[in-house]
């Protein structure tokens, strides 16, 4: 292969990097690398699987190896087994999901292991592709699909991954869903939901929906601890197979599986390597250590701005930054007025220009644009402190004190968390009305989330990667508290963390009939028309209704060697 | 002669001190927040399913019987499986793997601050406020001020990115893969985990060269510390031993000043030396967790560093208690030698 040969259209590979999503959460050498932590990694435990593989498509010249570094060596490759956005990375080469993110496509679906596939009714069928085999050698059948889903949620499966090894995408993609799957029909797959759910189709391209061999499924063993070690041995049916699992040095090593069903892959090898100063993984990129790169903060992607051996790319991002703020514990944020009072106060422009160096775009609404429903009549609020004032005078609201709670690593939606509380609280203290905003800051992620989960905040700083790149997956997700709707008292648009069936994801309470309503129906309609017009509402009432401050979308940045071409 | 007894007595030594290292790895572990079912679980998971997870690895369990379990599985060096980093993995096949990349780490780094550190320090103590006295001392000074992760970045940028003559990060070159076992004589045998070894091992010199030129910025900059140290040490107990008697005695019956110095002077003067090598290296394995961030190495360090993030009990409490394995055992042979060089010590 020449040189030239090996040199890949920038325009597609820009699509492609663009569309497959990532955590761009960025932390220092010192973050707490776990919780998702923010690890150095990171985000590394909160995943945006939306843009599936990609790296197929990738060529570098005058190798013959890609080399892609991460900010963290997670040891176990099973999608099943994983929130992780680092080891998303690698299962997307291996793996293949039924359905598939067309890269660059902003969550378009495309044919994967599926060549047909409809929702009709509560009932979803699937026309597997002829002649996929897996790195094993086994042919890819319906059993395959019916296996993969049972090992991930069904708990009376002999070959069950159990509750201590499976991630939260079991119940989440498949298990809060589906009632059963049918597998008789050779090379039809029939899978029939508990009820009508629009978003189904766009779950089965989820990174987590990939599907696994039955046969080495069942070769595991029929324990949870075998099917654990199913990770380190990973054999799917894409591009790339597991070569070898380098702990000791923090690599991965994938070949190119010369019988993939689709094009390329292009590169005879891909080598993930992990660096977890995200400066340093810059800079490896910068000197052609390694190709390509990802989760990068402000400060390492001025350095690929300031070089002529890389290149920064940006792409908008599926995800939201928010302030929410909690109606169950701060009484005077019931008061729809309070919260639009915030909204006006808060400079989400200073935010996103200063704060987050521009690396974002201000927010208007839930939903991020190119998604389904995205309301382009809303704007986002504009710091107006005067008009903050009238509303607190109107509703009669003085000397508000309260909590503003936040993390300390910077993840991809809110980089700087410190600085943006800082801002925060500044701007609403110019308030007459309030006296003081306290802010709490904690250093871990997890402990983070467990606070907010038991509503104990005032307010708080959140944010969210979509998993499949459809409205309900914000706007149902974040701002549903899924329980009954007679559980709300009449007149009140909030409700307790202590609700029967309260979804701790709803940071705010807010439990908004209207709204609840709406993107009820619009999750169970299957017309894409109506689902639209549907969420375009859902997020006018959000806008209005001002449960959080719309802080900001965050790009997706990526920083690629100047080989890849 | 060092006495078997004084080994035995010193190992048994170690059982009190890994007992104190587990308890207060595991109080301060269970005491710290953060839920490692919702790591596990995910962000995405329920309270319900948090709950089954919470359940499923035992941690609704009250905190005694947690501990007690904890006591005898550490007793036999089982830590269980990773929750999170290693997920459903033996932490102790996650120590074999990290624990060799520490060890090189600190052992050259070690090597440089022995290496450089004795003979500046001996040649400070004896030419005693001259220039290559006050150079020395103003050198290790600066050495011990400069924290590591102002100087392993200044580095990198030094040799890396203005000079492009060094690696950035890693061990070794992200194309090399080595294989997992070394022949010798027709016998497969496994390989180290010391890349700078097995390289040797297996007589790949290329794959040598790319490990020793990945090593030489991490190393340098844990040497550093250790060389301004053992430097200062050196010096100042050089000058102490110069003032005996028994030197002067030596130089009046007619020995010249260089067999004086290094003979009778530079052993007495080393024991204190030795100390601070040996304590120095616990200093290292903990320069480790910061040197493997900044220079991608996923040794120990980084280990410790991510599992504290992913609340993995397992994999904190494997490792740490084998720092701490490490750090006594280290010190044991630190006593050993001590009582070789004066053997009153072991009195």
């Amino acid at each position: 292969m020449t040189s030239d040969e090996r040199t890949v259209d920038r325009r597609s590979f820009l699509k492609a990097a663009g569309g497959a999503a990532v955590t761009a959460a960025a932390a220092g050498c010192t973050s707490d690398g776990g919780d998702g932590d923010d690890r150095s990694a990171t985000d590394t435990y909160t995943v945006s699987s939306v843009g599936g593989p990609f790296l197929q498509t990738v060529e570098a010249e005058g190798t013959d190896t890609l080399v892609y570094a991460r900010g963290d060596h997670p040891q176990n490759y099973d999608p099943q087994q994983t929130t992780s956005g680092e080891v998303a990375k690698v299962t997307n080469q291996v793996f293949d999901q039924l359905i598939q993110f067309d890269p660059g496509s902003g969550g378009q679906l495309a044919d994967g292991l599926a060549t047909e596939y409809s929702l009709e009714g509560s009932t979803a069928s699937l026309t597997l592709r002829d002649g996929v085999t897996f790195h094993d050698g086994s042919e890819l059948t319906a059993a395959d699909v019916r296996a993969s889903i049972r090992r991930f949620t069904d708990s009376d499966y002999d070959f069950y991954l159990g509750d201590e090894n499976r991630s939260g995408y079991g119940p989440f993609t498949f298990g809060n869903w589906v009632a059963s799957v049918d597998d008789s029909q050779d090379g039809e797959v029939t899978i029939e939901l508990q009820q009508q759910y629009a978003p189904f189709l766009r779950n089965l391209a989820m990174f987590a929906a990939a599907i696994l061999s039955a046969d080495q499924v069942q070769g595991q063993g029929a324990n949870p601890d075998d099917q654990a070690a199913l990770g380190t041995q990973p054999a799917g049916t894409g591009a790339f197979q597991l070569e070898e699992i380098d702990n000791s040095n923090q690599r991965v090593r994938l070949t190119a599986n010369d019988d993939y069903w689709g094009d390329g892959p292009q590169m005879e090898e891909l080598v993930f390597k992990t660096i977890g100063e995200n400066a340093t993984r810059a800079q490896d990129v910068i000197d052609g250590a390694s190709h390509i790169t990802d989760n990068l903060d402000s400060q390492s992607s001025q350095q690929l701005q300031n070089t002529d051996s890389a290149e920064l790319l940006r792409k908008n991002g599926i995800n939201v930054g928010y302030m929410a703020m909690n109606m169950d514990r701060y009484e005077p944020f019931r008061d729809r007025r309070v919260r639009r009072a915030v909204s006006f106060a808060v400079d989400t422009e200073a935010i996103v220009d200063s704060i987050y160096e521009g690396f974002a775009t201000q927010a208007s609404q839930p939903l991020p644009p190119d998604v389904l429903g995205h309301n382009e009549e809303l704007e986002p609020y504009e710091t107006d402190k005067e008009e903050a004032q009238s509303l607190l005078e109107d509703a009669d609201q003085t000397g508000l004190e309260f909590e503003l709670a936040t993390f300390s690593n910077p993840r991809g939606y809110n980089p700087s968390p410190i600085q943006t509380a800082e801002q925060v609280k500044s701007d609403l203290e110019e308030l007459d009305a309030v006296d003081a905003v306290n802010i709490n800051q904690f250093s871990t992620f997890t402990s983070y989330l467990e606070y907010t989960a038991q509503g104990r905040h005032d307010a708080c700083f959140l944010g969210w990667y979509t998993d499949n790149a459809d409205p309900d997956n914000f706007l149902y997700v974040l701002l549903d508290p899924k329980v009954d709707l007679d559980a709300v008292p009449d007149g009140q648009d909030w409700v307790s963390f202590d609700t029967e069936g309260y979804s701790t994801l709803n940071v705010s309470g807010w439990a908004n009939t209207d709204y609840m309503e709406t993107v009820r129906e619009a999750q169970a309609t299957l017309d894409q028309d109506e689902r639209e017009e549907m969420y375009t509402e859902a997020n006018r009432l959000a806008h209005d209704e001002a449960p959080w401050v719309f802080v900001d979308y965050a790009e997706t940045l990526r920083g690629v060697n100047e080989a890849v071409q | 002669m060092v006495s078997r007894r004084f080994v035995v007595e010193r190992l048994l030594l170690l059982v009190p001190v890994l007992f104190g290292v587990g308890t207060m790895v595991f109080g301060i572990l269970h005491l710290a927040p953060g839920d490692p079912a919702r790591i596990v679980a995910g962000q995405r998971a329920s309270e319900e399913q948090i709950g089954q997870v919470r359940r499923a690895l035992g941690l609704n369990e009250p905190l005694p019987v947690q501990y007690v379990d904890f006591l005898v599985d550490a007793a036999r060096f089982d830590f269980g499986d990773s929750y999170q980093i290693a997920k459903g993995q033996p932490v102790r096949g996650v120590l074999v793997d990290r624990l060799p990349v520490t060890v090189e780490l600190a052992l050259y780094g070690q090597l440089m601050g022995v290496l450089f550190g004795i003979p500046a320090g001996l040649l400070a103590a004896v030419k005693q406020d001259s220039v290559t006295d006050h150079v020395t001392r103003v050198g290790a000074l600066t050495g011990l001020s400069v924290p590591i992760y102002w100087s392993g970045p200044m580095l990198i940028l030094l040799f890396s990115t203005f000079l492009g003559v060094l690696p950035t990060s890693g061990r070794i070159d992200a194309g090399t893969f080595l294989p997992d076992t070394w022949t010798l004589f027709g016998v497969r045998l496994p390989l180290t985990g010391m890349v700078t070894v097995d390289t040797l091992l297996l007589g790949n010199v290329d794959a040598f060269v790319s490990a020793a030129e990945h090593l030489l910025l991490p190393a340098a900059v844990i040497g550093i510390y250790s060389m301004a140290l053992v430097s200062r040490m050196m010096r100042s107990s050089m000058l102490e031993v110069v003032r005996q008697d028994y030197m002067r005695t030596a130089r009046a019956k007619g020995q010249g000043a260089k067999i004086t110095v290094m003979k009778h002077g530079f052993r007495n003067a080393l024991i204190p030396v030795v100390t601070v090598i040996g304590i120095q290296f616990g200093t290292l394995l903990g320069g480790a967790v910061l040197t493997e961030t900044v220079f991608g190495i996923g040794g120990m360090g980084r280990l410790i560093v991510d599992a504290i993030g992913a609340s993995d009990y397992p994999v904190v409490q494997g490792a740490v208690l084998t720092f701490a394995l490490l750090f006594t055992l280290v010190n044991l042979v630190v006593d050993v030698t001590y009582s070789y060089l004066d053997p009153r010590i072991e009195q």
